[in-house]
């Protein structure tokens, strides 16, 4: 067992590991997150998770629900290392919970540990300022005796992507446990579906009826469609014609006015505390909303984004789909404006007392196999998902969301953990 | 209401003027207005029965209504003023329309009372039962059952439904204190334990938590008192929230050696506090942390804060104490365990005073410098022990955050005296520490202490449109000449010694670093960013004297990637303040040669260096800097020719190719003339990243604007990107009229930065607004507080839920929005009982509640 698979463990059991080690964990991942763009590209299938606050058990149970992935990493320092699933978090891992530093470590350790696989992406928390006002700075100091660790993680968070793109997405779903074969998906034509914790299917929605189509999406009004995203009548990025479902682009607020293509995410130097404004601001704080255009947000900080902003910004960039965290939703996940965004939030029972459910996101591959694409600055190659002959059959409707499956979860089960409490000062003076 | 007199059954108080309403045909219909009282009435002999009765307004023999309470759970309130239920007898669904919510309150607690009675295993409480409960609540005073095991259930419930409204509240505090009640549910917990009743224990812990968040100070002082202290976190450990769980909350309190002792505090009240407030902050942290709500935090808090001023008062008046505490560093021999201890009790000290009011925090901080602090942090500063060395750390930048003048003044005293200045034992520490927190923290305290004149408030320049001319001027007229005097020394001396390794990479080969090497160039390299916008002529002297540009250029070709990073953003500072001098400076170095070096190196690859390559020359294009672009294409060309597949490269090879020779050399003169009235750009000097606002000298920009129309044009698509950095956009001048006009000269290719913002917004779809209308001019400020409203915000949907769960069963508030809880939310407090079946809204008439005239007895009820 190497150092880092013991601190794996460690943090497993939500004991924090020494302070030597940490340093020398945020050091490894600096080494690896530098090499990251600011928009890393990841190829499905994937999971996307949303905010965790330090919810540690909470977040035990996402590895657990989350399924394939986490498992698999869970296993993986039994011997055993199969990790079918890249996982995404889009921020906000720290503050609030009680567990923020174990939480945002065993991450940590995990990215080091299966860089390709993980994924973390900055969140609006992951900075110096909010951090030191939302407890993970006193939960540093609680634990440590000093600011090191929360200075460490800082560091680390200054080099965090600002967000993830990713390819190959299937308008298809595989299954969502071994009990279904993959049969009856393949002639479903289902959109989204939602399963609980234990895979089970909840609810399923076909795709394209007249009907709402989304679960809980406010404003989802059929038939309102822009062309579909990469039908090629975006002539502005390549024209990509073909392209069953478009890209997803993951990020913890939303957009920027001062961003129109994600490749202008590419050229910010992100390597800092996340500015007052600006674009970097922006995509950690915006917020989508039921306005035209653009609007002050209440938060001070990003902005309002109305539903045409984001159906431009999406047929502008080949984009099916924005999937973003930053808003508490009851139900876990919520899609808008004819499901071009979603949000996403795992934090079941925020704060352990608001008494919302949590929710993943999955992306299944695309058909055939053949969408292996490159972890790269993936410009090239977007384009061509291997999925182009369902497509042509089934030309009638566009289809313009790859397919989407929500495992909902909630907080976890109270006995499997202790009671959630903050680390009591151990000595005092006065 | 009437509850002035108590005792006298009033009908205006027992009576509740009340609306009924049935189900009928999924519409409400509405039975008639009259009074209603809750009882028990007797039925057959001595048997009694809880009813609900409604008597007629109108016609009082009439009775509108009368319904047994029974076993089943069939009632609920919503909102202030509604009980709904479904009638057992014929199942059809009924409401009652309270005109006042104190009413309905009164009746709900009869009726929840009355059904907590039915609950199984509540059986035992019957004798207790009286029929003046209900009714008795709403007086000024309240009696629980004894405190006995078998009273515990009534005691929760009665606790329970007694702290939903203010009055009640009152009354039960008064009963609690009065009683010593705390004190007598103290040994059930024991007997409890004995007997291994974990309901017993829950009903404990619950009783405890009720008390606890009545959020009364005498109370909760009264609870963390010597002799509660155990018995109450005792209780406190059986959370029925986890019922496989125990906490070791009475272990952690008892065990006394937590108290480190350095010097005896004589004062028996103050030592009480000092516990008391370590009780507190154990309470506030663990044991409540998950249930407290914001008014138990509050009153916690200010408990916390009122014994801390207390003790932190007590210390600093206290002579021989602190006589005694400073004397353990002056004798030799003392035992290093024990200097240890003072260290961190100075610096527990320093913190706790972090929360004080300016002025008591001034007095503990003059009286410990009077008493040699200054020596302490000294000593503590060369411990070899990290944790002093971090304590030391913490009381110095303690001492700075609160006033560097006072530090300051210390250096000049010892700058006078000559003795080696503060500064001086800062520098060779931080050359040496091997901790990264307090190499940190060090390299912070220098740049306070070092920071210049008036204490550097960017926003207030930056805020302050228009007056940013006042900052060229290279000084202040108000500098503390002390201040001259010390930064004068600081670079005639000390700074060569600070920046020795920099300097020292002249004769530096290669360029492998060990971690810790690389770490120190980090900080230096972050601490002469801080002093090149700080102090302006002194720093670009030493910057021009000891060749600083080029030995950072060296570090362009070392290992660590960071590092790298971190020589970058110091070239882009530098281009960035649009000073002539370093403009120039770079470009005769050679150093961008070896930056575009990174830049192929790394591209194509997406990663963080090349992103800060390109931004760095998306800047200089953006500024059009046309000394740099001259540079780069007459002496790399054939590397930019390398990335012309990147738009930015094309363009500034295409615009020295248009400009080349007359128009740029002659730009160029005009651009140095211009340059004194070129603002010097607002970099948050913190943080070293880029002001909200880069304001433009109106007269300058019509320069900028007119002058190489072609160029800006072709630079018009890729402009767009650099000012998403956060550097330029949201440039919200006073007089930007000129700027409206601004649009004709976008066809002539006039950019400024918002132009170009707004050029990008406009090109790509008519839907993106205008930068300008969305960018608010105050952004800093108000982000504060926003951010406050989010957590009221937040705050405020925790009371709300709080409300839903633990209060009895009420769907609370005026709020329509029904809250879905989780299957945790929903479990947890068994009070809960389920979701309300149907959620109706009922609002009496306007008439009606004014109590008065006729009655109309239409309903106004939206189902």
């Amino acid at each position: 067992m190497s150092d880092l698979d013991k601190a794996i463990a460690q943090l497993r059991a939500c004991r924090p590991i020494p302070e030597a080690q940490v340093r020398e964990l945020c050091h490894k991942a600096r080494e690896l997150l530098i090499e990251e763009g600011n928009v890393v590209t990841v190829a499905a299938p994937v999971t996307i998770c949303g905010d965790i606050h330090g919810q540690f058990h909470d977040l035990m149970e996402l590895f657990r629900v989350g399924g394939d992935p986490l498992t698999q990493t869970i296993c993986s320092w039994n011997g055993r290392l199969l990790l079918p699933h890249a996982d995404i978090r889009l921020g906000d891992f720290v503050d609030r919970g009680f567990y923020s530093l174990e939480s945002f470590l065993l991450l940590l350790c995990l990215k080091v540990r299966y860089p390709d696989r993980m994924t973390l992406i900055r969140g609006n928390h992951e900075s110096r300022q909010i951090t030191t006002v939302y407890g993970f700075y006193d939960e540093c100091v609680r634990k440590y005796g000093s600011a090191n660790v929360w200075r460490y993680c800082c560091d680390v968070f200054d080099y965090l992507a600002l967000g993830a793109i990713v390819l190959g997405a299937s308008n298809t779903l595989s299954p969502p446990n071994e009990h279904i074969s993959s049969e009856d998906y393949a002639d479903a034509d289902i959109e989204i579906e939602v399963c609980n914790a234990d895979g089970d299917i909840m609810s399923r929605f076909q795709r394209r009826d007249n009907e709402q189509r989304s679960p809980n999406g406010a404003g989802a009004s059929a038939g309102s469609k822009t062309g579909p995203p990469g039908s090629g009548a975006s002539g502005s990025s390549g024209g990509s014609s073909g392209n069953p479902t478009g890209a997803v682009l993951c990020v913890h607020g939303g957009l920027s006015p001062l961003i129109d293509t994600v490749d202008k995410i590419r050229l910010l130097d992100r390597k800092q505390e996340v500015p007052h404004e600006g674009a970097m601001c922006d995509l950690l704080w915006s917020d989508p909303d039921e306005i035209d255009g653009w609007g002050l947000s209440p938060r001070g900080a990003g902005f309002l984004f109305g539903a045409d902003i984001v159906k431009v910004f999406n047929h502008r960039n080949d984009l099916s789909l924005i999937a973003r965290a930053h808003q508490l939703v009851m139900e876990g996940f919520k899609e808008m404006f004819d499901a071009s965004i979603v949000t996403v939030w795992s934090a079941p029972n925020y704060c352990y007392r608001c008494g919302n459910v949590a929710a993943v996101l999955e992306l299944s591959e695309g058909g055939g196999g053949e969408s292996i694409l490159a972890r790269s600055n993936g410009d090239v190659g977007r384009s061509d998902g291997g999925m182009r002959g369902v497509m042509m059959e089934s030309d009638s409707g566009p289809k313009n969301g790859p397919a989407r499956r929500y495992r909902v979860f909630q907080a976890a089960p109270q006995d499997s953990r202790g009671m959630p409490a903050k680390k009591p000062v151990a000595d005092y003076f006065l | 209401m009437a509850a002035a007199q108590p005792q006298v059954p009033h009908p205006s108080t027992d009576r509740k003027r009340v609306k009924v309403y049935e189900l009928r045909n999924n519409d409400w219909f509405d039975r008639g207005t009259g009074f209603c009282t809750a009882g028990w009435h007797p039925v057959e002999g001595s048997q009694r029965e809880p009813r609900v009765i409604v008597e007629s307004e109108e016609q009082p023999e009439r009775v509108l209504l009368e319904t047994r309470i029974c076993k089943e759970d069939g009632f609920h309130k919503q909102q202030e003023t509604l009980i709904v239920w479904t009638e057992p007898s014929n199942g059809v669904d009924m409401a009652l329309s309270f005109q006042e919510a104190e009413g309905c309150t009164m009746i709900w607690r009869f009726i929840h009372s009355v059904q907590q009675q039915f609950n199984p295993g509540a059986v035992a409480g019957d004798d207790t039962l009286s029929d003046d409960l209900a009714m008795d609540m709403a007086h000024n005073t309240v009696t629980l059952p004894e405190a006995a095991l078998g009273n515990l259930n009534v005691i929760e419930d009665s606790m329970r439904a007694l702290s939903t409204t203010a009055a009640s509240r009152d009354a039960l505090t008064k009963f609690v204190l009065n009683e010593g009640y705390i004190l007598k549910l103290i040994p059930l917990v024991e007997q409890a334990e004995d007997f291994e009743s974990l309901n017993d224990l829950h009903r404990l812990c619950n009783i405890m938590k009720l008390v606890i968040l009545l959020n009364d100070t005498s109370i909760i002082e009264h609870a963390v008192s010597d002799e509660c202290v155990i018995g109450v976190v005792g209780a406190l450990e059986y959370d029925p929230d986890f019922p496989s769980h125990k906490a070791n909350h009475r272990q952690w309190l008892k065990d006394s050696g937590r108290y480190k002792e350095v010097v005896r505090i004589e004062d028996s009240s103050i030592l009480r506090k000092v516990h008391q407030t370590y009780r507190l902050l154990y309470l506030k942290d663990v044991v409540l942390a998950r249930i407290l709500d914001d008014n138990t935090f509050s009153v916690l808090n200010s408990l916390i804060f009122f014994n801390q001023v207390d003790i932190v008062q007590h210390i600093q008046a206290n002579q021989a104490f602190l006589g005694e505490l400073f004397d353990i560093f002056k004798t030799q021999g003392q035992d290093s365990r024990r200097k240890k201890e003072a260290v961190l009790f100075i610096q527990q000290c320093c913190s706790i005073a972090k929360n004080l009011q300016p002025p008591a925090r001034q007095t503990l901080y003059n009286n410990f410098l009077s008493h040699g602090l200054l020596q302490v942090i000294n000593f503590g500063l060369r411990h070899n022990d990290v944790a002093v060395r971090v304590g030391a750390t913490d009381i110095l930048v303690s001492m700075i955050d609160h006033d560097p003048q006072m530090i300051r003044r210390t250096i000049y005293h010892q700058i006078q005296e000559k003795q080696p200045p503060l500064t001086d034992s800062l520098i060779d520490l931080l050359l040496i520490e091997v901790d990264l927190g307090v190499k940190s923290q060090i390299s912070d305290a220098l740049k306070v202490l070092l920071d210049q004149g008036p204490p550097a408030q960017p926003e207030v320049y930056a805020k302050a449109n228009g007056e940013h001319a006042v900052r060229l001027q290279p000084r202040m007229p108000t500098a503390d000449p002390q201040q001259e005097q010390f930064l004068d020394l600081f670079y005639d001396q000390s700074a060569v010694k600070l920046f020795q390794p920099l300097i020292l990479l002249k004769d530096r080969a290669t360029m492998d670093f060990s971690v810790q090497q690389a770490s120190m160039f980090t900080y230096l390299i972050e601490i002469l960013c801080f002093f090149i916008r700080q102090h302006h002529h002194r720093s670009k002297f030493f910057v021009l004297n000891n060749d600083i540009v080029k030995r950072v250029g060296q570090l362009l070709v070392c290992q660590e990637k960071y590092l790298k990073l971190v020589a970058i953003r110091f070239l882009r500072q530098l281009i960035g303040l649009q000073d002539e001098f370093y403009v120039k400076h770079i470009s005769e170095k050679k150093v961008i040669g070896p930056i575009l070096d990174v830049l192929v190196q790394t591209m194509p690859r997406d990663n963080l260096l090349s992103s800060a390559c390109l931004e760095f020359f998306e800047h200089i294009k953006k500024e059009n800097i046309k000394e740099l672009m001259k540079y780069l294409v007459e002496s790399h060309r054939d590397q930019l020719q390398k990335l012309v597949y990147v738009e930015i490269f094309r363009d500034i090879i295409l615009k020295y190719d248009q400009t080349r020779g007359f128009s740029v050399s002659l730009d160029y003169f005009m651009e140095a003339e211009d340059d004194v009235r070129r603002k010097r750009p607002n970099v948050n000097p913190r943080t070293g990243g880029p002001m909200e606002y880069v304001t433009m000298d109106p007269a300058e920009e019509e320069y900028w604007n007119t002058s190489d129309d072609e160029e800006d044009q072709q630079a018009k698509a890729g402009s767009r990107t650099a000012s998403a950095n956060g550097m330029s956009p949201g440039t919200k001048l006073v007089d930007y009229g000129s700027d409206e006009d601004g649009d004709d000269h976008v066809e002539a290719g006039a950019l400024s930065a918002e132009d170009e913002a707004r050029l990008g917004a406009e090109k790509m779809d008519e839907e993106m607004p205008r930068l300008d209308e969305v960018a608010p001019p105050e952004r800093l400020s108000e982000k504060r507080r926003r951010e406050e409203d989010e957590e009221d915000d937040l705050g405020k949907l925790i009371q709300h839920k709080r409300r839903n769960s633990t209060s009895t069963n009420a769907n609370s508030s005026n709020s329509p929005v029904f809250i879905r809880k989780g299957k945790n939310g929903s479990t947890r407090r068994d009070s809960g009982g389920g979701g309300n079946p149907k959620k109706i809204a009922i609002t009496l008439g306007s008439s009606i509640k004014a109590g008065n005239g006729q009655t109309n007895n239409k309903p106004e009820d939206e189902a």
